[in-house]
C-alpha cells in the first residue's frame, strides 16, 4: 500500500475507532428520586418509563422543578428557611430570603450492560493487516456503565437548580465528568410583567433545549445524528476539506439561555448564546489564570476563540382534545383517570457557529474560521401516554478553507507546517439525517421500542466509512427495536437490538471501500436509580 | 293518660338499655389503627345511613386514611389539591366485580359512591401510585376504629350471639365468635 493509501486507510480506521466508541457510550439517563423523597410521591407521577417524562413532568420541570401550583402543601420535607420572609420588607439593608430543601436532593443512578456484537465482527480490517490500535474485538462482554450523581430542586424565589456528575472516575473503565450544572431563573419576565413563563433565563453548563433529550435519554445507544461530527473528506481522489469540527448537537455547552413557553402545551422557544469551542481542550496559559485556578491552574479555557456560537429553536404543541379546559390544563382528563394529552408537536432549531483552526504558515500562525450550522426540523405525536412517534432531521454544513501557498495554488492535506499563507473556498463538507422512533407502553410497566437511524455524510462516504446506498444513500443507518420493562418504579432492565445494513470499510486499490459486512449488535442494560 | 305514656316510654327504653350490651377489647400484634365490627346478622337488616362522609384527597393523600361505614352508605370523595386525582378500588371484600373507577374531578368539587357490598375497599389513585387509603364496609351498624394502642369500643349492641371481625392494613383478617351479654369484652391478636 503506498504512503498515502496507508495515511488515508488509518484516518479511515481512527474515524470508525471514534464512531464504535460515540455509538458504545451509552447516554445518562436520569429520574430524579430526591423528588420522590421530598414530595413522598412515586416516580410515575412525572415520569412514563423513566426517564420519560410525561406531561406532569414536564409543567413540573418548566415550573423550576417545583409542582406548578400549591407546591408549598404537596411538599412533604418543608425546605429550610434562609431568612423569614419578612425579611424582603427589609431588603437592601438584610439578605434576600430564600430556601435550600429540607433534605439533600440526591440521586444516585448506576448501570449495567451486556453486550453481544455480530460474529463478522473483525472483519473490517481487511486484507488481513490489523491497523495499529484497533485490535481484538470480544463477541460478548460485561460492561459497567456509569455511577451517576445529581442533584436538583428549587432555592424559592422561582430560582432552580441542577447539576450531574458521573463519579465513576478512575478504576477499570472509569469515566468522570461533570453534564449539567446551571442556575435557572424561572418567569423573570415578572419583573417587566410579562406573560407568564415568556421569560426564563439558564446560565452555566447544560444540554442545548434540543428537540429531544440526549443526555436523559432513555434509549441505550445514543440517536446517531446527535454525534454526527463533520471531519472533512481526505481522499485524494476527491475535492479535499479543510474542515476539522467535532462538534456534536449533543456535547454540552456553557454560556447562557432565554426560553420561554410550556413544553407541555402551546409554544416553547429558547435562544443560547455559548462557547465556540470545535477542537477540544484549550491549554491555559502560564500568565493568565482561569476562573477556577492560579496561573497554570484550574480547569482551562473552554474557548477556542472569541466568538460566541448561538442556537436557537421554536416549537409550538397543539394538544388535540375537544374539551378546551381539557387542552389548556396539565394532563387531559380521562374516564379513568388523568393521563397525557393526544398533541402534535412541530418545531425548528438551528445552531450557528464558527470552527477554528490554527496553522503554521510561513511567517505567523494562519487562522481559518470556517463557519458551520446545523438546522433542522422535528414533530412529536403522543396518544394518551401510550403510543408516541417522533422524528427530527438535521443538515448540516461547514465552510471548507483550503490552505494554499504563496502563488495562489492549493496545499495537499494534510497541511505541512511552514507553507500556507492563507484560504480560499473549496467545496463545504455536509452531511444530513435524521431518527424516527415509535415507543408503545404495552402496561405502565413494559414499553417496546422502535427506531431507525440514519446519516448522510459526504466526508464520511469520501474517507471511506461507508458506502451503503440504501436508503436514501445513507452512510449509517440502522433499525433498532427494543424493549424495557420497569422491575419496580425505580430499576429498569432494557434491550435492544441494533442492526446495521451493510458498512463496508476495507479499501479497494482506487482506494474505494469494498467487502460490506453487517455489525449488528444486541445490548442489555440493568439499572437502578435511588 | 298522659302520664301513663310517658311512665310507659320510660319503662321500656330501660328495658331497652338492659338489654342492649357493648363488646370492648383490645387489637394487638400489629401498631396503629384497627377496625372492629360485627358481621353479618342472619335475617337481620339495617336501614342506610342518610349521612355522607367525606373522603377527602389532600397534599396527595387520602384523608382519612382509614374510613368505617355501614352497608349502604354513601360517601363523597373530595379532590381538594390542585392537581388531578383518581379514585379506584380493584374490589371489594375480594369481590372484583364490585370494583370500580370514579374518574377523575378538578379541585373542589365532588363524586360520591354508595358502598352496598360489605368489605373492605383498598383506595387507589392512578397518578399517584404510593397514594392509599381504605373504606371499610360494615354489613351492621356495630363498628368501630380502635385508638392508637388498639383499644376499641363497640357500644349498643344488643345481646345476642355474633360473629365480630378485626381488620388491619397489611395483616390478616381475624373472625371471632361473641355472646353478648351486657358489657362484653373480646381481644384480638393479628398477624401478618
Amino acid at each position: 500500500m503506498s504512503k498515502h493509501g496507508r495515511t488515508v486507510f488509518f484516518g479511515v480506521m481512527a474515524i470508525l475507532a471514534v464512531v464504535i466508541v460515540v455509538l458504545a457510550t451509552p447516554p445518562r439517563t436520569y429520574a430524579i428520586p430526591a423528588f420522590s423523597r421530598l414530595y413522598g410521591t412515586s416516580c410515575s407521577t412525572c415520569h412514563l418509563d423513566f426517564p420519560k417524562l410525561n406531561d406532569f413532568g414536564k409543567a413540573f420541570k418548566d415550573a423550576g422543578f417545583k409542582f406548578p401550583t400549591d407546591d408549598e402543601s404537596m411538599l412533604k420535607v418543608p425546605p429550610v428557611l434562609l431568612g423569614a420572609p419578612a425579611n424582603k420588607e427589609l431588603w437592601p439593608h438584610t439578605i434576600w430570603p430564600g430556601t435550600i430543601p429540607g433534605m439533600p436532593p440526591i440521586g444516585l443512578r448506576m448501570n449495567n450492560y451486556f453486550q453481544v456484537v455480530g460474529a463478522n465482527r473483525g472483519n473490517f480490517t481487511g486484507g488481513g493487516v490489523t491497523p495499529p490500535g484497533v485490535g481484538f474485538v470480544p463477541r460478548t462482554d460485561f460492561e459497567t456503565g456509569f455511577f451517576s450523581i445529581f442533584t436538583a430542586g428549587n432555592f424559592g424565589s422561582d430560582i432552580a437548580f441542577w447539576v450531574d456528575d458521573d463519579i465513576s472516575v478512575a478504576g477499570a473503565n472509569g469515566n468522570g465528568g461533570l453534564g449539567d450544572g446551571y442556575l435557572r431563573f424561572v418567569n423573570i419576565g415578572r419583573f417587566a410583567h410579562l406573560p407568564k413563563d415568556a421569560l426564563t433565563f439558564r446560565v452555566g453548563q447544560f444540554e442545548l433545549d434540543l428537540p429531544f433529550t440526549q443526555a436523559r435519554s432513555y434509549n441505550i445507544t445514543p440517536y446517531d445524528i446527535y454525534t454526527e461530527a463533520n471531519i472533512g473528506a481526505m481522499n485524494a481522489l476527491f475535492p479535499q476539506q479543510n474542515v476539522n469540527n467535532t462538534f456534536a448537537l449533543a456535547d454540552a455547552v456553557q454560556g447562557v439561555e432565554v426560553s420561554g413557553g410550556h413544553q407541555y402545551g402551546g409554544y416553547h422557544y429558547s435562544v443560547a448564546i455559548v462557547n465556540q469551542n470545535t477542537g477540544g481542550p484549550i491549554d491555559a496559559g502560564t500568565n493568565v489564570p482561569t476562573a477556577t485556578g492560579g496561573n497554570s491552574g484550574g480547569l482551562g479555557f473552554f474557548s477556542d476563540s472569541n466568538f460566541k456560537d448561538i442556537y436557537g429553536r421554536f416549537s409550538y404543541r397543539f394538544n388535540l382534545e375537544h374539551n378546551a379546559e381539557s387542552r389548556h390544563s396539565i394532563q387531559a382528563a380521562g374516564p379513568t383517570g388523568p393521563r397525557d394529552h393526544t398533541y402534535l408537536r412541530l418545531g425548528i432549531y438551528d445552531f450557528y457557529g464558527r470552527s477554528v483552526q490554527r496553522f503554521t504558515g510561513t511567517s505567523a500562525t494562519i487562522t481559518a474560521r470556517e463557519p458551520f450550522y446545523r438546522l433542522g426540523g422535528d414533530f412529536d405525536f403522543g396518544y394518551h401516554g401510550v403510543f408516541n412517534l417522533y422524528g427530527l432531521y438535521m443538515y448540516g454544513h461547514d465552510l471548507n478553507l483550503l490552505p494554499v501557498d504563496g502563488a495562489g495554488a492549493i496545499l495537499p492535506l494534510p497541511l505541512q507546517p511552514g507553507l500556507a499563507v492563507g484560504f480560499r473556498n473549496g467545496v463545504p463538507a455536509t452531511f444530513s439525517g435524521g431518527f424516527m422512533q415509535a415507543d408503545y407502553m404495552v402496561y405502565p410497566w413494559m414499553m417496546l421500542i422502535m427506531r431507525w437511524d440514519s446519516v448522510h455524510s459526504t466526508a464520511d462516504l469520501l474517507n471511506g466509512v461507508t458506502n451503503f446506498p440504501f436508503p436514501f444513500n445513507t452512510t449509517r443507518n440502522r433499525l433498532t427495536p427494543g424493549a424495557q420493562f420497569l422491575i419496580h418504579a425505580n430499576i429498569k432492565a432494557s434491550f435492544e437490538y441494533q442492526i446495521r445494513p451493510q458498512q463496508s470499510v476495507t479499501l479497494g486499490s482506487n482506494g474505494l471501500p469494498i467487502q460490506a459486512f453487517r455489525t449488528n449488535a444486541a445490548t442489555a442494560g440493568l439499572e437502578f436509580v435511588y | 293518660m298522659k302520664r301513663f305514656s310517658i311512665v310507659l316510654a320510660v319503662v321500656m327504653a330501660l328495658a331497652l338499655a338492659a338489654s342492649a350490651g357493648s363488646i370492648s377489647g383490645k387489637v394487638s400484634g400489629v401498631s396503629g389503627k384497627s377496625v372492629v365490627y360485627v358481621d353479618t346478622i342472619a335475617g337481620k337488616t339495617f336501614p342506610a345511613p342518610t349521612q355522607h362522609p367525606v373522603m377527602d384527597q389532600k397534599g396527595l393523600l387520602f384523608q382519612p386514611h382509614i374510613m368505617v361505614v355501614e352497608q349502604g352508605t354513601t360517601v363523597d370523595f373530595l379532590n381538594s389539591d390542585n392537581v388531578q386525582h383518581n379514585v379506584f378500588w380493584p374490589s371489594i371484600g375480594g369481590d372484583k366485580k364490585a370494583g370500580h373507577n370514579l374518574g377523575t374531578w378538578p379541585k373542589g368539587e365532588k363524586k360520591s359512591w354508595k358502598f352496598d357490598h360489605p368489605g373492605v375497599a383498598s383506595l387507589l389513585c392512578n397518578v399517584h401510585p404510593e397514594m392509599s387509603g381504605y373504606i371499610v364496609v360494615s354489613p351492621t351498624p356495630y363498628f368501630a376504629e380502635t385508638d392508637a394502642s388498639g383499644v376499641y369500643h363497640i357500644k349498643d349492641v344488643p345481646d345476642g350471639s355474633y360473629t365480630v371481625v378485626a381488620w388491619h392494613e397489611g395483616a390478616k383478617t381475624q373472625s371471632k365468635p361473641v355472646t353478648v351479654k351486657g358489657d362484653t369484652t373480646q381481644d384480638f391478636t393479628l398477624t401478618k
